[in-house]
């Protein structure tokens, strides 16, 4: 590879159906068509709606944030394969994010429109399913191809992931979800749910969680360890033997907070060969930031792309190799560029990344791995 | 034996409720109430349709929707869309809230025409607890604006999972005609669908086509209609009423027309400049009684009379006729309408009989 083409990005999360259809983003527009949809609510030029969606409501300002993240930047900046979610969870709408269902069979209602938005965008020829080792090779051939020729027309690989099990109605409809091209999931999220606590809460398991672990496991999906709160995340570890990811998450050790892995947490993950996702947010990467209590958080980010150099750097150290690092950006997950790293406007910036790490010291081998390597080769264990 | 009759709703959007408003349908609606936020209950008014509601009124089956829009210009409530792709995850989110309440017991979605009738039978003189406990609820699948059926290939997998009814457009202009608040016809894939739609026995419902749309179907297109939430505008003024011409062009086809329960569409003086919760509705189930009387005076007969309330659907209790808590209350039409005259046979047709014959005469039940 020279040193100009550009780098496949693997991306390990981003919740590209909650953003279409609960932000109304038509994901095969331009990044600029989105913004131009939505600043119509935003600039104060026209009256705010008569109805305000008391769903979409934030506990702080910027609504939904500023988009960053579509198709064609995405095949742009060579974001070319990704593990996008599912998301829907239980909660009671008044809490934080405010976008939780009352019902599971709600939850898995949602959960359902967002893996039928992702078929209708296979259908178009937008993106294509990863399901098995082989499409992941195929998708991995077709980025190579494009190299730094036009990539317009690549589909994007799409490896489905879910964020909170609850659109899982039960152990017995775990098969369904798998046939459907689930590989990863996270039992929470934010609050607890139907299996057990998450982020913000304290507490562990619930009962009815290990006969869906049983399930998981026997369907081969993979464990996200993303969101589940400190005793959930050691209970989990005891009792899977399968395949463990942490496809969100950065160093507890670097910055505050439940949501953040501590160090003893990183080593589990390493043992078991699992890799962790670096995100692209300002409340994850800030030090002055405790995730536990986001009124610590600016309005507006502080920090660049660069700032994941100093979590790549202490898991490294933690591993003693470079193997256990991937990218998990999370982009307009529930924010916007507003919250993203200064140096990052669109997701076709993620193409800026090598050069920065190698600035900071990555070598060419380290940065591939990193943005590609460490996630296929983890995802190649994972898929049939 | 009871003395309630059973009622069939031609139009509620179950769906949108549950995922939209964020409301667990399971529960009583006064326990909905309490746990909707003020920020809910403004937008989209106070809770009338719940499953307990439901079966306390012995609405037993019930026509539930799929229902999102292309729909860029949507300021009101923020959920029309700009890509047909958005509109299909969204549809098929309100079909997999239905099959997850299937899995649990709560209704049956109907697929086959001894699915219907014996739902029917078996909700005339089932036993219904004080607190809404009863039988499954019977659900038929319809979908408000075709906009989530990606193109007419995709008809018969629609068919498949339930769906028997189908409006072509909603607020706006959808990908097959122009809708309500619009000016404009049919649009160029509307013919290949309704082509594929009458291959599948899946019914055509003109409710929110413009009237230049409503006569262009009616002119290409020979199968059956029915109009599954629709009022007169020889009573309540505006488009979004069938004209008389327009009730005689479905009755000509043998449709029905369900009376919806919108004061916007029942109360000339209702203002949307207002939010419902500021203001009173000058309809009263009277004036749905009226509305009902005005088709069977028309056409002479009550057999294309039905009820298709759309409560909910947008709107809450405060934009109801008034003296209507919950949907339980439709069984407080049963007196009204025979201080009209019309019989105990008229009624029953009215209230649920009318649609039974329409949708089981034309479900293909060997596709």
């Amino acid at each position: 590879m020279t040193k100009n083409s550009p780098v496949l990005i693997v991306d390990g999360h981003l919740d590209l159906a909650f953003n279409a259809l609960h932000h109304r983003r038509d994901l095969t527009q331009s990044v600029q068509t989105l913004r131009e949809r939505e600043d119509i609510y935003r600039d104060g030029v026209t009256p705010k709606p008569l109805h305000v969606d008391a769903l979409r409501k934030k506990v702080r300002v910027g609504d939904e944030g500023i988009a960053t993240v579509a198709l064609p930047e995405m095949r742009a900046g060579h974001v070319g394969i990704v593990l996008s979610t599912i998301m829907s969870r239980v909660q009671l709408p008044s809490n934080f994010l405010a976008d939780g269902m009352r019902t599971q069979a709600a939850a898995h209602a949602i959960g359902q429109s967002h893996l039928h938005y992702y078929k209708a965008l296979e259908g178009a020829g937008e993106l294509t399913f990863i399901r098995t080792t082989a499409d992941l090779d195929d998708s991995v051939a077709a980025w190579q191809k494009a190299g730094a020729e036009a990539s317009s027309d690549t589909p994007i690989g799409l490896i489905l992931s879910m964020e909170s099990a609850d659109p899982i109605l039960g152990p017995d409809d775990v098969q369904a979800w798998y046939d459907a091209g689930l590989r990863s999931v996270s039992l929470t999220h934010f609050g607890s749910n139907t299996w057990g606590h998450g982020t913000g809460t304290r507490g562990g398991l619930f009962a009815c969680a290990y006969p869906l672990l049983d399930a998981l496991a026997a369907a081969g999906v993979a464990l996200d360890v993303s969101h589940a709160a400190d005793l959930t995340f050691w209970q989990l570890l005891d009792y899977w033997d399968g395949p463990v990811h942490a496809s969100h998450c950065v160093c507890r050790a670097l910055v505050p907070g439940q949501r953040h892995l501590s160090d003893e947490m990183i080593k589990a993950v390493i043992d078991r060969r699992g890799v962790i996702g670096m995100v692209l947010a300002e409340p994850m990467l800030n030090p002055a930031v405790n995730f536990d209590d986001l009124t610590t958080a600016p309005a507006y980010s502080t920090r660049p792309m660069a700032a994941i150099a100093d979590h790549i750097d202490h898991i490294c150290q933690l591993a003693g190799n470079n193997e256990r690092v991937a990218l998990g950006s999370d982009l307009d997950g529930g924010f916007g560029r507003e919250w993203a790293p200064v140096d990052y406007d669109t997701i076709t910036d993620l193409q800026k990344l090598p050069g920065l790490l190698e600035r900071r010291g990555f070598s060419t081998e380290d940065v591939a791995r990193i943005l590609h390597g460490n996630l296929l080769t983890f995802l190649r264990r994972v898929l049939p | 034996m009871t003395d309630m009759p059973l009622i069939l709703d031609s139009h509620l959007d179950l769906g949108f409720s549950a995922l939209q408003i964020n409301r667990d349908l399971t529960l009583p609606a006064a326990s909905v109430r309490v746990g909707d936020s003020v920020d809910t209950q403004e937008s989209y008014g106070t809770c009338t349709v719940t499953l307990p509601e439901l079966r306390r009124g012995r609405v037993g089956i019930v026509c539930g929707t799929v229902m999102s829009r292309l729909d860029a210009s949507d300021r009101a409530t923020r959920t029309g869309m700009y890509n047909q792709q958005q509109c299909h995850g969204v549809g098929r989110g309100h079909l997999a809230y239905y099959q997850a309440l299937e899995r649990l017991g709560h209704l049956r979605i109907l697929h086959k025409r001894t699915e219907l009738d014996e739902m029917a039978s078996m909700w005339r003189s089932a036993r219904i607890g004080l607190d809404g406990s009863g039988p499954p609820l019977g659900l038929v699948l319809t979908m408000e604006s075709a906009d989530p059926i990606l193109s007419p290939e995709q008809v018969p997998e629609w068919h498949a999972l339930g769906l028997r009814m189908v409006s072509l457009s909603h607020y706006g202009t959808s990908t097959y005609s122009h809708g309500t608040a619009t000016e404009g016809g049919l649009l160029p894939p509307a013919r290949p669908l309704l082509a594929a739609l009458k291959a599948a026995g899946i019914l055509v419902d003109v409710t929110h086509l413009t009237d230049q749309a409503h006569w262009e179907l009616m002119d290409i297109y020979d199968g059956p209609v029915c109009a599954s939430h629709h009022n007169c505008r020889a009573l309540t003024p505006g488009q979004r009423q069938l004209t008389d011409d327009m009730i005689d062009s479905i009755a000509q086809r043998d449709g029905v027309i369900g009376t919806a329960f919108d004061s916007w569409m029942l109360d000339p003086d209702w203002r949307r400049d207002l939010r419902a919760c500021d203001q009173q509705s000058g309809a009263t189930l009277q004036t749905v009684v009226d509305h009902i009387d005005h088709i069977a005076q028309l056409t002479g007969t009550s057999r294309h009379c039905g009820i298709g309330t759309d409560l909910d659907g947008g709107f809450g209790t405060e934009q109801a006729p008034r003296g209507l808590n919950t949907i339980a209350d439709l069984q407080s039409l049963v007196p009204l309408l025979h201080d009209r005259g019309f019989s105990d046979d008229d009624v029953a047709g009215i209230l649920a009989g009318n649609w039974l014959r329409l949708l089981g005469q034309h479900w293909k039940d060997s596709l």
